[in-house]
């Protein structure tokens, strides 16, 4: 992004709502930097104002404390050489002396153990960004810069440890440095003239990534959550189909690595919760024999569902769609042949297409790092470990469901423990908030700070509800929130996980609140959207007709209605 | 000639979005009221994006005005 451009991205006429405030703690002049922030956090938040405060000039743990006295939705924080000892930057003279080194070491020390304290308190209230370090040092160290110098390593390892254990900290997020290395090499960062003349040391380049990534990591963007292969000249190099199940290959001797390294990091995302199908035209026996050979890098009951036969691949993908219960939007498909991704791209436009350049062992790197960014997440849940099993199970649920509803429900031995949740430590409440789509009430999308704010509220409720079956575990699937008003119950967030249709688990939840709260009414804070028709579909088998909002529910409406319920309940938390 | 000054009003206006279309030819430091050292860094950082000439800080003294800095670029980079 240019400057001009930034500019006029951030003095676009602001959304309505609440603004969204931001505070940038640094400790040089911060100029283009904010500009880039607010214009990258406004392309992050389209529906919301932001604004982006910034503290006084020279003094980063002065407003680090403003920042935890002020309370903003978020803070980023930018450290330079600069804030860990004014001799390690560029407008302040002092000995560099070697007598001098150690007193440099000890200072920077001290102030990153200063920060981090800051920092961590910070966190406490607000979703925290950090950057560590991003110049060059100034040549304070006696040894030439070819040799790595005792004194710098150690310096660097300071801030290394620093940067280890902010990361360490629930709600703070650090910059990554193979990322920013990437896009502004070291040698491009520093501006000398700018830093004298105006105490802004940043080229404008560094201002613009420093801004994306600082926002990227403020409001995080929607990972993937499937993806689906093609197996010929993709997870395997050859034709399964000509070659034969023993003659495809993905190993060095025969100069096919890439794709051993491909099945390297769908069997590391699966096991991270990524779903992996693969839509092959194939012959399925055939694949079936390859894709049980033992030196298969990918653990081949991780790879489902598996639509294998000569029908189009577009159709292949909307059947992954159906049984995975996800949104075209947050699905990958990779295939070599750039036909058959442009025929799934005009049949799902919002599904990312990537062609797998099998031959080209740069690009295929490149690719695997696209991927890892695209499924990247910073924390994984135990949710996303049972996320795969918990899709395959749902087809053996499907075929045994076919028969009697009721009796399958009453033989599920089923067992729905409800909790209160405490804090904002536990990132899986949020994340289903978030990221549910076909169950939530209204749709809306809470940042880091505005979860944080409801969960403080005395007067709230938040309860998630986690759910296990003969089936397995789902883990934490819905999550409801509200307050009591009276004889009736406001229920302004409510979401379910699609793994958990088809279970009876939303009436459950209904009948819980009214138990438990012992009120006569719920009202839902319900708003239509284009995609949470499951939840729609509830409330018009409930209420006997289309829901309008908000919904009314009575309770002796709802007992009247209500169809058998067969779970045991476990752990009911107190309204 | 005729290039530079629609790129420079387009570079006037995002730095100083008060400014109308009409006020923009005749914006000079003592006019305008946003136009401090820092809209000046940010002005100057702008005009090196857009026009890809270096401008030094040192000869923020000189381009004190629209006029000026037009002139200034018309002799740098040419009216092409």
């Amino acid at each position: 992004m240019k400057l001009i451009e930034a500019l006029q991205i951030a003095q676009a006429p602001p959304a309505e709502g609440k603004p969204f405030r931001v505070y940038l703690a640094c400790g040089f002049m911060p100029l283009h930097l904010h500009t880039f922030l607010r214009a990258h956090l406004r392309q992050r938040l389209p529906d919301r104002p932001v604004e982006v405060e910034c503290g006084l000039f020279g003094d980063l743990p002065a407003n680090l404390e403003r920042a935890i006295a002020l309370r903003f939705d978020a803070t980023a924080v930018t450290i330079e050489w600069t804030d860990l000892d004014p001799r390690l930057g560029f407008r302040q003279l002092g000995r560099w002396r070697p007598s001098d080194l150690p007193d440099i070491a000890g200072r920077t020390r001290a102030r990153l153990a200063q920060i981090l304290d800051s920092v961590r308190r910070l966190a406490a209230a607000t979703s925290v960004a950090v950057s560590a370090p991003t110049l060059p040092l100034p040549p304070v160290s006696h040894a030439p810069r070819w040799q790595a110098s005792a004194w710098e390593a150690g310096l660097r390892a300071d801030v290394a440890a620093f940067v280890a254990e902010a990361t360490a900290t629930a709600g703070v997020r650090v910059v990554g440095a193979p990322e920013l290395d990437e896009r502004v090499p070291p040698a491009a960062r520093l501006d000398v003239k700018s830093e004298v003349h105006s105490g802004h040391p940043y080229r404008v380049t560094l201002d613009d990534v420093l801004g994306d990534l600082l926002a990227r990591l403020i409001v995080p963007p929607e990972r993937k959550k499937g993806l689906i292969t093609d197996l010929d000249d993709t997870l395997w190099s050859g034709l399964v189909g000509e070659a034969g199940p023993e003659g495809v290959s993905w190993d060095l001797a025969s100069g096919t690595a890439a794709h051993g390294r491909y099945q390297q990091l769908l069997d590391a995302l699966a096991a991270a919760g990524v779903l992996i199908a693969a839509a092959s035209k194939n012959d399925a026996d055939t694949v079936e024999r390859a894709l049980r050979r033992r030196d298969l890098l990918i653990d081949e009951q991780q790879i489902h569902p598996r639509e294998v036969h000569w029908g189009p691949k577009s159709e292949s993908v909307g059947r992954v769609l159906r049984a995975w219960n996800v949104g075209p939007e947050s699905v990958v498909v990779v295939d070599d042949a750039a036909i058959e991704l442009a025929e799934v791209q005009a049949a799902h436009p919002a599904v990312t297409c990537l062609r797998f350049p099998a031959g080209d062992e740069a690009a295929v790197q490149a690719l695997l790092v696209e991927l890892r960014d695209l499924f990247g997440k910073e924390t994984l849940s135990e949710e996303d470990a049972l996320r795969a099993e918990s899709v395959r199970n749902a087809g053996r649920l499907e075929a045994v469901a076919a028969g009697s509803h009721e009796a399958f429900l009453g033989e599920l031995d089923g067992v729905l423990r409800f909790e209160p949740v405490n804090g904002a430590r536990d990132a899986r409440p949020l994340e289903l908030v978030n990221k549910t789509n076909q169950f939530n009430l209204n749709g809306r999308r809470y940042t880091e700070s505005d979860w944080r704010t409801q969960l403080a509220s005395l007067e709230r409720f938040t309860w998630v509800a986690s759910y296990s079956d003969r089936f397995g575990p789902l883990g934490k699937i819905a999550l409801i929130a509200g307050r009591r008003d009276g004889e009736a119950l406001q229920v302004d967030t409510w979401v379910m996980s699609c793994r958990a249709f088809s279970r009876r688990i939303e009436h459950h939840c209904v009948e819980r609140l009214f138990a438990d709260f012992g009120v006569a009414r719920i009202e839902f804070d319900f708003v239509p959207t284009e995609r949470n028709r499951a939840l729609q579909e509830f409330f018009a088998e409930l209420l006997g007709t289309a829901p309008a909002a908000p919904v009314r529910l009575e309770r002796e409406h709802f007992r009247e209605s209500c169809p058998p319920l067969y779970h045991r309940i476990d752990g009911v938390p107190h309204g | 000639m005729d290039n530079l000054q629609p790129r420079l009003e387009r570079c006037f206006a995002a730095v100083f979005p008060d400014l109308g279309p009409q006020e923009i030819p005749r914006a000079s430091i003592g006019s305008v009221a946003a136009w401090d050292s820092l809209a000046t860094i940010t002005l100057f950082t702008v005009l090196e994006e857009e026009f890809h000439v270096p401008i030094d800080p040192a000869d923020a003294d000189n381009l004190v005005s629209f006029e000026l800095i037009l002139d200034h670029l018309e002799s740098r980079v040419g009216g092409g």
